[in-house]
């Protein structure tokens, strides 16, 4: 880190900094994980249809000022904590190696449920491509094509590289502009109708569970902080891309899902009709036709991208934890040329293809329960994960303030974490409200009981590490550098060199 | 030379492409010439910060500018900041400095828009003796033949970065190899040491963090 005294230019760090990554690349990085485009036409259309619930353009603004609050203690939090990783080390930095690996052990299933009911949707936007242009193929085979390419690539370790995504990204943003101006420029009736923004509806239960799903829009910015090794300057870029990568996609979101309910009167049921073909339904009669087609195909661009960043977050979540030695070690090694962690990326690619397979074989709607219901399931994950960061948050901040000042140290972390415990209350009370199923339905209580179970088993496994491996127990959550090569290949070293994880003399 | 020997190690020397992910081979390229200067004498190594203990110019140029570099930038000290730093470019330096000693001579490859220049080993007599560094490292440990300080640095940083498999071919001598792991590694200077778990670790984060 460098000194305030300076004897002459910093050589080392123009040189550094000249091959890193600056504030939009990491946002860009983060936001497209996210992919607003696939969250704008496929989740907001099937929240729509599924939930029934007018109030989802406030839930995207509320969940975004949450985040936001949230996000103000985790950045505070990051600058402390050498190789911020995932999650799942802020939890267990926080909260202690056992509630971390529990973390981790969330964290896993709720990305590849994610990732698998992406898989879903990519087959049902390719599918009525297809039929659009007179081909008529199966949801499953599009599925099946979509998850051969990601399983190829996700060997291969193709990060699509971020200028793609730049391009990408900077073309959804604008058509989704077009479309939102578009629709807000044609209300339907002539009117404005803003009862779709009233907060009163916070105070029904149904609403706050829609929250959730809200949150499942912003998983990307988790990504952000991954990245703080490879940023220009750790501790400034990243806390702004993150600020960045969750009002970005929430005010995006936000105006959208007010734009079509404000352009169809009766936006649930035009939304039950129209599936994901629901914006470009509604914007059909305003722009020309050409305009609609280069939306269809950036809509399939956009799922493509997502399914595989989550498929990267799999593989990079199991590719951690393999070298911590929580995995088996054959997660923790990557192809020497390319540096793909092959163990994990083949793991999500073989599951995904049994879900999407049983999906076929039972014939059950991969629009409503394979990609709502996936991701609706891994989205209650993350805001586990976000819960438990946040609590995380406050944990850390609690045993001492490092010159943080109050509002990033203690107050913002607390609100966060109130707001967020009441979001995951009423998401698990009222989850089977979101999946529409009936009261007598085991669909009510399965998914939170998946993963309490989970969470307890990592509890467990981290206390069977700490009996029998008390070396790898000590690395859980301090990232690859943190407890240097704690059993690396080397096995046990002879003079455990260990690394203080704290760095708050460095963070002035 | 501790980083010439990785270099011959890390490249195929038919093609004369990086055997490991770039960035990998960058970052053990940075931690051979940074292994030189403290088998010179010159660098040490606490609690994963770097002291140049003396100022004293070694024989070889590259070290020279490196040894300069180091004390000219006092306010970084971090071992994994000058691994980050010095992994940029190790590879055209370690690779220049290959070319003055005749050891590789300079091959450039087009591609659609882009031309690249590599230093390999062309004639028969130069593939020789880059196929000799990693022959020399398994004949030695297969026959426990004792080693100098400087490859016993080489196999760590070999089996740090993840080239285990193009020194060691057959998977028992791959077992003996990791078997002699912790005696050798023990056999190191603390600094040393240091210098390859830092590196391990640092392969890791750029392994993970998926760029280029």
């Amino acid at each position: 880190m460098a000194r305030t005294t300076m004897t002459g230019p910093d050589i080392v760090a123009r040189g550094l900094a000249n091959n890193r990554l600056g504030v939009p690349s990491v946002v860009f990085f983060g936001v497209a994980g996210a992919a607003p485009l696939t969250v704008i036409l496929g989740s907001i259309s099937t929240i729509y249809a599924v939930v029934g619930n007018t109030a989802v353009p406030l839930v995207y603004f509320v969940a975004a000022l949450i985040l936001s609050l949230f996000t103000v203690g985790f950045v505070a939090m990051s600058r402390h904590i050498v190789n911020s990783g995932a999650f799942y080390s802020y939890i267990s930095h926080g909260l202690g190696r056992m509630i971390g690996v529990a973390a981790a052990f969330i964290a896993l299933p709720a990305y590849a449920a994610m990732q698998i009911g992406l898989l879903g949707l990519f087959g049902v936007v390719a599918q009525s491509i297809l039929a659009a242009s007179g081909i008529a193929v199966s949801w499953f085979v599009c599925s099946v094509v979509g998850w051969l390419l990601v399983a190829i690539l996700g060997v291969l370790w193709v990060d699509l590289s971020g200028k793609v995504l730049a391009v990408l990204l900077t073309v959804e943003i604008a058509i989704v502009l077009i479309y939102d101006f578009v629709m807000l420029a044609h209300p339907h009736g002539g009117r404005a109708d803003f009862g779709s923004l009233n907060p009163v509806q916070l105070a029904t239960p149904e609403v706050v569970a829609m929250l959730v799903l809200a949150i499942a829009g912003f998983v990307g910015f988790e990504a952000t902080v991954v990245l703080s090794e490879e940023a220009k300057d750790p501790k400034k870029t990243i806390g702004r891309a993150t600020h960045w990568a969750v009002l970005l996609p929430g005010l995006l979101c936000g105006v959208s899902a007010f734009a079509m309910s404000s352009n169809s009167g009766d936006i649930v049921g035009a939304a039950r009709d129209d599936t994901t073909n629901l914006v470009f339904n509604l914007v059909t009669p305003y722009v020309p036709e050409a305009l609609v087609n280069i939306g269809y195909i950036l809509f399939l661009t956009s799922v493509f991208a997502a399914m595989l960043a989550f498929h990267t977050s799999v593989t990079r979540y199991q590719f951690a934890l393999g070298r911590e030695r929580v995995l088996p070690r054959v997660y923790g090694s990557a192809h020497p040329r390319t540096g793909a962690p092959i163990a994990g990326s083949v793991t999500q690619s073989v599951i995904a293809l049994i879900v999407l397979i049983l999906y076929f074989v039972t014939k059950t709607d991969p629009l409503v329960h394979l990609f709502a219901w996936m991701t609706v399931a891994g989205g209650l994950g993350v805001l586990i994960l976000m819960w438990a960061t946040s609590a995380a948050v406050v944990g850390f901040f609690l045993r001492d303030r490092r010159r943080e000042n109050v509002w990033r140290a203690r107050i913002a972390p607390l609100l966060a974490f109130l707001l967020l415990t009441f979001v995951l209350l009423a998401t698990v009370i009222g989850l089977g409200d979101l999946l529409q199923v009936d009261d007598d339905s085991p669909f009510n209580w399965l998914f939170s009981t998946i993963y309490a179970l989970c969470a307890l088993f990592g509890i467990g496994w981290a206390a069977i590490m700490r009996g029998s491996r008390p070396d790898a127990y000590a690395g859980i959550g301090r990232g690859t550098e943190g407890f240097v090569a704690a059993e690396s290949v080397f096995g046990r070293p002879t003079r455990p060199h260990r690394v203080t994880a704290d760095v708050a003399h460095h963070a002035a | 030379m501790l980083a010439n020997s990785y270099y011959l190690i890390a490249h195929d020397d038919r093609t004369g492409r990086t055997r490991l992910h770039p960035r990998a081979t960058g970052l053990g390229l940075a931690a051979g010439l940074l292994g030189e200067l403290m088998l010179f004498g010159r660098l040490r190594a606490m609690t994963g910060d770097l002291y140049v203990v003396s100022h004293e110019p070694p024989g070889d140029s590259l070290c020279h500018t490196l040894l300069d570099l180091l004390v000219a930038q006092p306010q970084h000290k971090e071992i994994r900041t000058w691994l980050a730093y010095l992994s940029q470019d190790a590879a055209d330096q370690v690779g220049e400095r290959l070319l003055r000693a005749g050891v590789v001579e300079p091959v450039t490859k087009r591609k659609l828009l882009s031309a690249q220049t590599l230093y390999m080993p062309v004639n028969p007599d130069q593939r020789n003796a880059a196929a000799w560094e990693s022959i020399r490292l398994a004949e030695a440990l297969g026959r426990r033949r004792s080693m100098n300080l400087s490859d016993r640095v080489l196999v760590a940083l070999v089996v740090a970065t993840g080239l285990t498999r193009y020194v060691f071919f057959s998977p028992q001598q791959q077992r003996d190899c990791m078997q002699a792991m912790p005696g050798i590694l023990s056999s190191l200077p603390d600094d040393l040491v240091q210098l390859v778990q830092y590196t391990e670790a640092a392969v890791g984060s750029a392994l993970a963090a998926g760029r280029r």
